[in-house]
């Protein structure tokens, strides 16, 4: 994404803040709605945009989880694996998730590039334990082990959203 | 057992109100077109005020009071910041608010803008509740063209708008100045307090801070009167709170209650369902993951701030997680811990290290090699980590990790003695449709 | 690094309370570490640096115990009041200390033995003052390649790092480079620039003095010396105008590092270097240093020991009539030995001139009450007339992003852009019209309550019309003070000694000099270069060279005495702020060189007219008590941290007015501090280095038929330039050129007239 295209989604949001640097969280989101995770131009574009440095820019985004800067698959699979989703089988569905993507414990991209799955910390869906949301948009439970393998597989098959909001 | 609806009124009702003509249907809006223009704005602080209505987001603070802490003469512009982070533990109670009822949070916003004197207000949504944001969003655009935000409310000489802010998920930035920072466009790290938001806020202006919960009750407060709400439940605790019950019980979910009317056991038995056949209550995290932990020997305790501060926890954010006898509390401990080493900011070194710290211990102690002097270890980090620190977060990792080695000390002794922990069979769930 | 903030106990604001039983006081507001420190109690203290902004409270490693306060407080970050009461002994204060020191130390790799940082390190220091016995962490520690190279100069070690963020906020909040930052988060945090990049900024260094463990070393520093061989001498620097205050450190006679003072002057650099002050230093070691007279003859060149250099000197001048050019950079000493030589009768009438930018009658504007540098802290309003101050005198860079961070308005005019125009509203004068430029300064300068005048010596010298209405401005705020951005290195010095720059040229043309002594000073790589270089060629009596490095005078002189660098020898400087400061050796300097002032002691001497002094101290003495300025003067009087000294009645002769017209390109050079010969000599420095440019305006170029990258020759009246690549640059006016001056060997140079930084020129591409 280029400077333009994140003042474009910026300007008119500008006058609702008193500071230029509050731009800097809505900009990185939307930038990363282009290929699901941020690039050196992407943060680039972002401190051009804004007004800082592309360090800067690069230093907020990577204090936060749902900025990735780093490639990531088609679709980002959270499993909520905090203690109320682990009281009713996180562990379980996590590391069949692992296992079926081949990825290790700590989770990473599946080898066709379609599906990243992650651990997330409580996702706010403690009563559908244990949960899975499929980027930030969707989020879904309970699963067991089969039925979450169903759910990812839904996912791979399904076309890749018009924008990634993860 | 008493159950009350009627402060959320989504809940009244009992259906969504995410359409505007529904809202107002079910008496929304009312309350502003009460006081907009009608009611001098420190009179409507004092409704807050004698309201008695407490913090919802997990400290408890009186809304009102807190309120008051705005320099009232200020040049510097005044907002109101609606904490919509929800990232506690077992807490998903503003989660349901907002799908189901955002304008009743809208109308409290405008409320609260209105009584201090605002000029805009800020949602700071966590990222992971993209949904819920779109609700939101289209909320706010509604309600912006009935003329209940934007200019002139009502064609008074209030204008007041407000303005959503995506998370993009870091729970420190449910802490208030944590939220701050990262609304301003920062790492959310937090603040040296004092000056505390009310006096220096976002932007250095004055800002009130409230929860999702918080603010939503406002509304019914005006619309029925102060001394509704604060008659309701123990004089220092009024008002009703929706607790999110979860974990080992049969019908995970959001009650709502009077405070000090129902007791702890009555909300897992009677609300949530109970446990399964042949089960007892092993452990119960009643406000949040943030608090000490209670036994089945606290299940009578009413749920009111003073009741749960006198049972040695805290009302916290309402967030119940229920563990049964099924549970591991050695593992539960862990993962309690992990959720704070990944959520700390960084910025203090106690709790930085402190929670690297004792992740990494009790981690040994379930993989069977921990050592009889690491439960010392253990109790001695917590005094080095509680109250050494900026905010309330790393009280909030040692919490749990005391309390449950204080009362179920010969489970973790069990687990140096017996070389670690097996995993315990889950619940089991009824899948996804 | 000084890491307590001084407090001034006079003050008439003084609060009295209790620490660990005492009763002591302190102003108010003065936050507890440093008023603690004051009554000589230390807080441990890591991420607290007065100098970076308001504290943030983050390493906890300062928590103490305030009656009435629950729990424990951090006292870099609770100022004092009245009858407070504090403990920072009580077992509660200890425990916290113990546990955070334990904290920090959990992760760290405890390799002191090896780390450039041992034995002059707040961490090991407070561990052993404050901290547990040993460690109970007995996890795998954090592991990292180890360490990376953040710069050419830096060295970082993360696993060292204990997240101060002192480095972190002097990038973004001071320097505000916006290079270097915190990743990641909690325990995953680490310092880091943008993907990985170089931290190229000009005052990088100071990260490697403020960290408090060695996570950010010097890697010219790196396994060079440990803290018990070395010694550390106070001293200023010589690169600029400036006058930082430094400190040497030496280890068997040569110099290691040079970094910020432990106590550093609050009135000129308050412990900030530029890198060049830091780093430049190893140019002394560079090929081209001289280190051995050199006598030039028919049959070659004769190398001979400097006894017998200086004995051939006293013969080239027995019986000529002199001429003594001095460098805009060397002392009072070595002035003040030159001026005495010339009338005392050693050197019969020898004309003295000195070679620099003309400082022209520029007394009325010196008549307003003068500023220090660390007066701009504290103004509400900073004014910036002309010059180029972040090229030119780096640390005042800092200065005004520290009064603009403490909510200054920051205003001005001139003709070259420059960096610290981001900071505020500048507007764009043409050569000869900064006057036009001040009449919009008038009123934010009449309704400011501390407004502060920084004025370009070189631009307000050759623009009278500027110096009558900068004069008039001053007039017009009872308030204001005014602070010269100087041109030379002891300009202010020379100057105030009455040393002009006019004289010699005129004299040596007209044949009234038979044997020419340059110190320190080169003429044919000066301004007016073809100029110097043609009355040289006419010149048949013999030029003696009194030099450091080789450059085209000492290739031309009959005679080289080799001199010592400005970290070898004693002297005095005088900067722009007037302010006179001791320059103290650090190192020795090759055998066979000398100080310039000795080397004039020892001619003096062969000439059969010892002078009254023979150390650099007596011919200090000497020279102070001959001259106005200096009157009173003592060298304990400049102390560590000099002395301002008086005002001076002389001035030099205005250089010529070149004033801009849409007919003509004019000419404006500027002396960027990185982009000169002594930058492009220095290996530390080597990515640092900003390249020779010929900067200009897009529409300029294109009316020249140029591009960016295109070379093109600059001419005057007086000569020509040599090629250099344009760059385009939309913020210089059109029809101006701005031109690095002093950059090697010395483009535009040929172009300018002597002692000017201006002219108007003719382009042409090559
Ligand atoms: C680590 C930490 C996380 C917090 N997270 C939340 C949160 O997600 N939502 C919330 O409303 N309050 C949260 N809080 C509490 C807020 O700091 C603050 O007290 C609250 O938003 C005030 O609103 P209230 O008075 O309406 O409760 C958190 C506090 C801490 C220390
Ligand atoms: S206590 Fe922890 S989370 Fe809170 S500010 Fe300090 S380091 Fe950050
Ligand atoms: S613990 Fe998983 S959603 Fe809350």
């Amino acid at each position: 994404m280029n400077a333009d295209q994140v003042r474009a989604h910026i300007d008119p949001i500008r006058h609702e803040y008193a500071e230029a640097r509050s731009l800097i969280l809505p900009a990185l989101k939307f930038a990363q709605t282009e290929k699901g995770h941020l690039t050196r131009e992407d943060l680039e574009a972002v401190g051009e945009a804004t007004g800082f440095s592309a360090a800067y820019v690069e230093s907020v985004a990577s204090f936060y989880d749902r900025l990735y800067l780093a490639p990531t698959g088609a679709r980002v699979v959270s499993v909520c694996v905090t203690l109320s989703c682990m009281l009713r089988g996180a562990d379980e569905v996590w590391d069949h998730l692992c296992e079926r993507e081949g990825v290790s414990h700590h989770g990473g991209t599946s080898e066709d590039g379609r599906i990243t799955i992650q651990e997330a910390q409580c996702l706010g869906y403690c009563d559908r334990a244990p949960c899975i949301q499929a980027d930030a948009e969707e989020t879904k439970g309970p699963f067991t082990p089969g039925s979450a393998a169903a759910f990812v597989d839904a996912l791979r098959a399904a076309p890749d959203p018009h924008e990634f909001w993860r | 057992m008493p159950i009350l609806n009627s402060v959320y009124r989504h809940r009244e009702a009992g259906h969504v109100l995410t359409e505007l003509v529904a809202y107002r249907a079910a008496g929304g809006f009312a309350a502003i077109e009460q006081s907009i223009g009608e009611m001098e704005p420190d009179d409507l602080l004092y409704v807050f005020h004698r309201s008695g209505l407490r913090g919802r987001g997990g400290a408890g603070f009186p809304m009102g009071r807190k309120a008051s802490f705005l320099p009232k003469d200020a040049k510097l512009a005044k907002y109101v910041v609606c904490n919509a982070d929800e990232s506690e533990p077992g807490t998903f109670k503003d989660r349901e608010i907002i799908e189901m009822n955002p304008f009743q949070l809208i109308e409290g916003m405008v409320l609260a803008g209105y009584a201090i004197g605002a000029d805009r207000g800020y949602i700071y949504i966590r990222g992971e509740y993209e949904h819920q944001a779109r609700v939101l969003d289209a909320a706010l655009i509604a309600a912006r063209e009935a003329g209940f935000l934007g200019d002139n409310i009502l064609r008074s000489d209030f204008s007041y708008d407000i303005t959503l802010y995506r998370g993009a998920g870091a729970y420190i930035c449910g802490e208030e100045t944590g939220l701050l920072e990262s609304l301003e466009g920062k790492r959310g790290q937090p603040r040296l307090k004092p000056p505390f938001p009310a006096v220096a806020g976002l932007y250095s202006s004055p800002t009130l801070i409230n929860n999702v919960e918080t603010l939503s009750a406002l509304p019914p407060i005006v619309t029925q009167g102060a001394d509704w709400y604060a008659a309701l439940g123990p004089e220092k605790s009024p008002g009703t709170k929706i607790f999110s019950v979860s974990g080992h019980v049969q019908r995970p979910g959001n009650y709502e209650v009077v405070l000090g009317e129902t007791t702890l056991r009555e909300l897992i038995y009677e609300h949530a369902g109970g446990l399964r056949e042949g089960h007892q209550v092993k452990a119960v995290w009643v406000g949040g993951s943030s608090v000490p932990v209670l036994g089945a020997m606290h299940l009578d305790t009413p749920l009111d701030y003073e009741s749960l501060n006198a049972a040695g926890t805290f009302l916290g954010s309402g967030g119940c997680i229920v563990m049964d006898d099924s549970g591991c509390i050695v593992r539960a401990t862990l993962r309690l811990a992990s959720f704070y080493r990944h959520e700390s900011c960084g910025k203090c070194t106690p709790c930085r290290e402190g929670t690297n710290w004792m992740e990494r211990i009790l981690q040994r102690m379930v993989d069977g090699e921990g050592r009889m002097e690491d439960l010392e270890l253990l109790e001695s980090l917590f005094g080095r980590i509680s109250g050494k620190v900026l905010c309330a977060l790393a009280d909030g990792a040692v919490a749990p990790v005391a309390s449950a080695i204080k009362m179920f000390r010969e489970d973790f002794v069990a687990a140096v003695t017996d070389g670690g922990t097996p995993r315990p069979a889950p619940m089991s769930v009824v899948e996804v449709r | 690094m000084a890491d307590y903030a001084p407090v001034d106990l006079a003050a008439d604001n003084l609060v009295t309370f209790e620490l660990n039983g005492r009763t002591v006081s302190a102003p108010a507001g003065t936050m507890l570490v440093d008023a603690a420190y004051a009554a000589g109690v230390e807080i441990p203290i890591f991420c607290y640096e007065p100098r970076l902004g308001p504290p943030i409270g983050a390493c906890r490693m300062c928590l103490v115990e305030i009656e009435g306060m629950r729990g424990l407080q951090t006292a870099c970050s609770t100022p004092v009041t009245e009858d407070m009461v504090v403990r920072t002994n009580s077992p509660m204060a200890k425990d916290a200390q113990d546990g955070v020191l334990e904290m920090l130390l959990a992760q760290h790799p405890l390799d002191c033995p090896v780390c450039d940082k041992g034995g002059e390190c707040p961490l090991q220091d407070r561990t052993f003052k404050f901290g547990p016995g040993k460690s109970r962490f007995i996890e795998p520690k954090r592991h990292f390649p180890k360490p990376i190279e953040l710069s050419s100069r830096i060295a970082l070690d993360r696993e060292r790092c204990i997240s101060c963020f002192r480095c972190v906020r002097f990038s973004q909040d001071v320097a505000q480079d916006g290079q270097l930052t915190m990743q990641e988060r909690g325990a995953r945090s680490e310092i880091t620039t943008f993907t990985g990049d170089a931290y190229e900024a000009r005052f990088s260094g100071n990260i490697t003095d403020i960290c408090p463990v060695g996570a950010l070393t010097s890697i010219p520093y790196r396994f060079v010396a440990r803290p018990w061989d070395i010694t550390n001498t106070p001293s200023v620097c010589g690169s600029c105008p400036v006058g930082c205050n430094t400190e040497l450190t030496t280890r068997d006679g040569e110099l290691k590092r040079i970094t910020g003072r432990d106590t550093p002057n609050v009135a000129v650099e308050e412990g900030w270097l530029c890198d060049k002050g830091r780093w430049g230093y190893d140019i002394a070691m560079s090929p081209n240093r001289l280190s051995a007279p050199v006598v030039r003859e028919a049959v070659g060149d004769r190398t001979v020991s400097i006894e017998d250099g200086v004995a051939a000197a006293a013969s080239l001048l027995t019986g000529r009539r002199v001429g003594i050019l001095l460098g805009g950079a060397v002392t009072l000493e070595e002035a003040g030995i030159a001026l005495d030589l010339a009338t005392n009768g050693t050197l019969d009438n020898a004309v003295v001139a000195r070679l620099g930018v003309a400082s022209g009658n520029c007394a009325p504007v010196r008549a307003a009450t003068g500023a220090q540098l660390g007066d701009i802290d504290a103004a509400d309003l900073v004014v910036i007339v002309g010059g180029d101050p972040a090229a030119q005198q780096p640390i005042v860079e800092l200065r005004v992003r520290k009064a603009r961070r403490f909510g200054a308005r920051v205003i001005g005019c001139g003709a070259r852009p420059h960096a610290l125009e981001s900071l505020g509203d500048f507007t764009r004068t043409a050569p000869g019209h900064l006057a036009d430029g001040m009449m919009g300064l008038a009123d934010a300068i009449s309704n400011a309550a501390r407004p502060v005048v920084l004025w370009d010596e070189a631009d307000l010298a050759s623009d009278p019309g500027a110096i009558a209405a900068l004069t008039a401005l001053l007039a017009a705020s009872p308030h204001a003070t005014q602070l010269m951005l100087g041109a030379d290195v002891n300009g202010v010095g020379l100057s105030a000694l009455g040393v002009s720059t006019t004289g010699l040229f005129e004299a040596i043309a007209a044949d009234e000099v038979d044997a020419v002594i340059c110190v320190h000073a080169d003429p044919l790589e000066a301004a007016g270069s073809i100029a110097w270089q043609a009355v040289f060629d006419g010149f048949r009596g013999p030029v003696i060279a009194i030099a450091t490095y080789a450059s085209a005078m000492t290739e031309r002189a009959d005679l080289v005495l080799p001199a010592l660098t400005m970290w070898e020898q004693e002297g005095t400087l005088v900067s722009m702020t007037h302010r006179a400061q001791r320059l103290r050796p650090g190192a020795a300097g090759p055998a066979q060189a000398a100080a310039g002032w000795e080397l004039l002691i020892a001619i003096a001497h062969h000439l059969g007219h010892p002078p009254a002094y023979r150390t650099a101290a007596s011919a200090f003495t000497h020279t102070v008590a001959s001259h106005p300025a200096f009157f009173g003067m003592t060298t304990d009087l400049i102390g560590t941290d000099g002395v301002v000294i008086g005002a001076w009645p002389a001035d030099d002769v205005s250089p010529a007015a070149i004033v801009a017209d849409p007919d003509h390109l004019v000419l404006v050079a500027t002396r960027d501090t990185f982009g000169d010969d002594m930058t492009a000599r220095s290996h530390a420095l080597r990515t640092a280095v900003s390249a020779p440019v010929l900067r200009m305006h897009p529409a300029t170029a294109q009316a020249l038929w140029l591009n960016e990258h295109d070379h093109a020759v600059l001419i005057s009246d007086v000569g020509s330039s040599s090629a250099l690549p344009v760059l385009c640059d939309a913020r210089v006016a059109e029809g101006l050129i701005v031109g690095p001056l002093g950059a090697p060997g010395s483009p535009i140079e040929g172009a300018l007239s002597r002692n000017q930084h201006q002219a108007i020129v003719r382009v042409e591409r090559t």
